[in-house]
This record gives structure tokens, C-alpha cells and sequence, in this order.
């Protein structure tokens, strides 16, 4: 089990713990602390245990930045888990705007996201799920979010993305790729948006190609929603989804350190 | 009796999600909806309605569009995915109501946990309205066993109120689970006649070859008695099919 940890106190201060996947402290923007998650290590394989760990207090804003996708690669009959759990105090920000998980031929990975929200807590998470790599048709994900607000369950919702998933029309319809953002505490005005029975916004977007169900475009909008001071631009949409020949994106921010993940 | 689609709830101005897969292209032959280039993008006007390219003509409520070429046999795969996914969903949540008002306890959690794992609006909205039916129906029929079930004016969904009459009905929560998967296949061969010209001999067959399904997922439930672990898988497609279809003023069916 590798476990990393970011927090943020009241008063300030950023707590980061972590060995595989490192938590690097940014300079803050818009008035809200942003810390960058690299691995420092080959992610994501058989026996992999990740766990992260975020905790925001009350009133305070985080951005995590993630500097790399993630690959799942080939387990050879075993498994990963990777594991988020998110504790918000009330009124705090989460932004989390994670890069594709991508799920190679033979993996098969169990993802369980938490997120624990006090009244007024707001997040905007993201998830993009991309089966295979290029030529692949990918391994197999079974992903649950768990959302829960004020001490009511806001948002239950498990998927299991497959080839078998792919194919039929009522799951991901010929699409290999699953992106998801979610507006936790707050709600985003958008035509195509599924409205939780709660506090909340599900929107998806699903394709044959990781970019036509880039999502970048509303997620500023729900970063707007959530937080006083939007994202300064969204992310570059194809270029950083396109699993084609660089199947790890670039850095998302004004990050310059190299990312360190091995092909 | 429960499931019988005489019994006067409204269940017949439901398809169990089918009409707004018609809708969305399920049976149209080529291209399946399994190779379209792009669904369920939130770009306005794109979303995953988009309509099947070629072919000429449209599936339109009531069946009178193209019948040429129409693959039917995605309608009983539609109904085997529904009992794995969003049906699971609604025979754990009547079985733990069930269990819960066998001792009387406060169905609010089940509705919650109900909720949350019903994402999409259209879907939430649809199932009211039937529990809606149920619940006014249980409530002249056993008037005293139910007392404090539901608050007066509560528009709980209907795997809800199915499990409340399950407690009060001495059914057990095997009879239950049946009942809720067996009603969702029912409902979507019954709205296929209506879609799609069918033999009726034919969509009887879908039932009788989905029985096997339906008593897995029922089995895969019946030992719940908490609402958090009420199974949650999620169907994309058919969030998007349901929103899509409560936009529209062509169809025969609620939802």
C-alpha cells in the first residue's frame, strides 16, 4: 500500500506525505492552494495498492494538479487498487481535475473514490477512463464514486468499464472512452447535465476517441460553480486526451519539472 | 398481481426505459448505436440522441417508421443489462424497504440511497410517478398496515413503495426482487409491441429466456438490509437515452 496525503489546515498550511505518488506544493492561483501529484514511479501494476488521501478544512480551497495521466498496465491475471478519499469541512473547495486513467489490455483495476463533504463543502472532480491504449480494446476498470453531503448520500454510481461494456449500446455504445465531472455541493446549468437528487451535477461525455469526449469546455464552467475565481483556461483539449502516439499527456499547468514516469 | 400490468398504478405508460432507447437508435441496423463516432457529448444540440446515420426514416413511437432492418434482438439485451445494472438497483432498494418496514423503521434511507444512485432526473422523475400509482392503490388496500410509511404528500420512488407492500403483504425478499425484475422485463416487451410491430408470441419468448436473469440479479439481492449496500451500478447510455426522451414531445411512454 503506498499512501499519499494532502492537507490542508485551517490556518493555512499544507500538509503533503507520499512515496510513489509524490505531492508537490505550486504557487497558489486564484487564491486557492495547489499542490501537484507526480508518481515517481511506474504506475500502474499488478499488486499496486495507491491510496490518496485529501483533507481541506474549513473555508480553505485546494487545487491538485496532476502533472501525467495514469496507465494501467497488462496484470497478468492480477490486480490494482487505487483509492481517493476526500474529506471537505464545511464551506471548503476542492478542485481535482485528474487525467485519463488508462486501462491497457490485461489490466484490471479497482478505483473507490470517497468524498466526504460537510454542509456548504464544494468539489469538482473529474474522471476520464480510456480503455486501451492505441490497438488495444483495454482491460477492465470497475470504478465507484461515493459521494456524501451534510451526512446524506449525494452520489452512489459504480461502472464497470470493459470491452464487453463498450459493445453494448445501453452501457458505453461504442464508445472506449468515459468521461466524467462531477459538481459535489453546487450545481451546473447545462443541457445535457444529469441534476443529482441533491446538491450536485453529473455530466459525461463518451466516444470512440478519448478527445470527442473531452469535457474540458464544461469544466471550467463547473470550476466557476464551485470556486470564486474560475481556472484560467481550460486544459488544451486533444492534446492532452489523445492517447494515440504519446499516450501520456503533457503537464497540465505551469508545472516545469519533468515528469518522471517511465514509458 | 403485483406486477400485472391491470393493476391500476399507470405501469402502462412506462417502458422501462425502452422507448427512449428506440428513440436513440437501438434498433436501427446500420450503423448499430454501438459504432456511432460520438454519443453523450454535452455540446448543445449533440447530445446523445444523435440520430443513426442513413438507413432513411425514422423509429418513431407507436412503430410506424422503419420496420426493414430493425434489429429486435438488442430490445431482450437492453432488458439483461437493465437486471445488472439500474434494475439491481431497484430490487435492492424494495428489498431493503422490505426489511425495513417489517419493523417499521423510517424508509428515508432507502429513498436516499435510492436517489443516489439514480443519477439522472428523467430516470428519479419516472420512477415517482410509478410509486406514485403504487402507493395510492396501497394505501386504500391496506390502509392500516402502511400507516407512517410515507409522509402524506411524499412521492417515493416505486421500488419503495413495492417493498413496503412486500412487508405488509408477507412476501419474502426473494418474492420481491422477482417482483421488480420481473415487472421491468414485462414493462419493456408489453412497450415493444407498441414501438416496434412484434408478435406477441415473440416478446413472451424475451420473458420466458430472461427468467434465468432475473432470478440471478433477485438472488444477488435479497440478503440486503442496508441501504448503503444497495447496488449501484450505472448504465451511461441510458442516463443520457432518459434525459433525451423527457426533452421530447414524440413519445408514448412517461419514461
Amino acid at each position: 500500500m503506498t499512501r499519499t496525503r494532502v492537507a490542508l489546515t485551517a490556518d493555512g498550511r499544507v500538509e503533503l506525505d507520499g512515496d510513489v505518488v509524490r505531492a508537490r506544493r505550486l504557487p497558489d492561483e486564484h487564491g486557492r492552494t495547489r499542490v501537484a501529484l507526480v508518481a515517481s514511479q511506474a504506475l500502474l501494476l499488478a499488486g499496486d495498492r495507491v491510496r490518496i488521501e485529501v483533507e481541506v478544512a474549513a473555508g480553505r480551497s485546494l487545487e491538485i494538479v496532476e502533472v501525467t495521466g495514469t496507465v494501467a498496465y497488462d496484470m497478468r491475471g492480477g490486480q490494482a487498487t487505487w483509492l481517493v478519499d476526500v474529506r471537505l469541512a464545511a464551506g471548503a473547495v476542492l478542485v481535482w481535475p485528474s487525467l485519463p486513467f488508462v486501462v491497457a489490455d490485461g489490466a484490471d483495476v479497482l478505483r473507490l473514490t470517497h468524498v466526504e463533504l460537510a454542509a456548504g463543502a464544494r468539489a469538482v472532480l473529474r474522471e476520464t477512463l480510456v480503455l486501451g491504449r492505441t490497438g488495444e480494446t483495454g482491460g477492465r476498470v470497475r470504478t465507484t464514486v461515493r459521494a456524501r453531503l451534510d451526512d446524506r448520500p449525494l452520489l452512489v454510481e459504480t461502472f464497470v468499464a470493459e470491452p464487453a461494456a463498450v459493445v453494448d449500446p445501453a452501457l458505453l455504445g461504442g464508445s472506449r472512452c468515459l468521461d466524467t465531472v462531477l459538481v459535489l455541493g453546487a450545481r451546473l446549468e447545462h443541457p445535457c447535465a444529469l441534476q443529482l437528487d441533491g446538491e450536485g451535477t453529473m455530466l459525461r461525455g463518451m466516444s470512440v476517441h478519448a478527445h470527442d469526449a473531452d469535457l474540458g469546455d464544461v469544466l471550467a464552467a463547473a470550476v466557476g460553480v464551485v470556486a470564486p475565481v474560475p481556472l484560467p483556461a481550460p486544459r488544451p483539449a486533444g492534446d492532452a486526451l489523445l492517447p494515440a502516439a504519446d499516450p501520456f499527456p503533457p503537464p497540465a499547468a505551469s508545472w516545469d519539472e519533468t515528469a518522471t514516469r517511465p514509458g | 398481481m403485483l406486477a400485472d400490468a391491470r393493476l391500476p398504478t399507470g405501469a402502462h405508460a412506462h417502458s422501462a426505459g425502452l422507448e427512449p432507447a428506440v428513440l436513440a437508435g437501438l434498433l436501427s441496423p446500420t450503423p448499430p448505436p454501438a459504432a456511432r463516432e460520438r454519443s453523450g457529448h454535452p455540446g448543445p444540440g449533440s447530445i446523445a440522441l444523435s440520430r443513426p446515420g442513413g438507413g432513411g426514416g425514422e423509429v418513431t413511437p407507436g412503430g410506424v417508421g422503419r420496420r426493414r432492418g430493425e434489429d429486435v434482438g438488442r430490445i431482450p439485451v437492453l432488458a439483461a443489462t437493465r437486471l445488472r445494472t439500474v434494475t439491481a438497483t431497484e430490487a435492492g432498494a424494495a428489498v431493503v424497504a422490505r426489511h425495513l418496514w417489517l419493523d417499521r423503521r423510517d424508509l428515508a434511507p432507502v429513498e436516499d440511497a435510492w436517489a443516489a444512485r439514480t443519477p439522472s432526473p428523467a430516470v428519479r422523475d419516472a420512477a415517482r410517478r410509478l410509486g406514485r400509482g403504487y402507493l395510492r392503490l396501497a394505501l386504500t388496500l391496506w390502509p392500516d398496515e402502511l400507516a407512517g410509511a410515507f409522509a402524506p404528500g411524499a412521492a417515493p420512488p416505486r421500488p419503495v413503495v413495492a417493498g413496503a407492500i412486500g412487508a405488509v403483504t408477507g412476501l419474502d425478499a426473494l418474492q420481491v426482487a422477482l417482483l421488480v425484475g420481473y415487472d421491468d422485463v414485462q414493462t419493456i416487451a408489453s412497450a415493444a409491441l407498441k414501438l416496434t410491430p412484434l408478435d406477441p408470441a415473440t416478446t413472451t419468448r424475451w420473458v420466458l429466456d430472461l427468467h434465468p436473469a432475473v432470478v440471478a440479479m433477485a438472488r444477488s439481492v435479497t440478503h440486503l438490509t442496508d441501504p448503503d449496500d444497495i447496488p449501484s451500478a450505472g448504465a451511461p447510455m441510458t442516463d443520457a437515452w432518459a434525459q433525451a426522451h423527457a426533452r421530447t414531445t414524440r413519445r408514448l411512454f412517461h419514461g
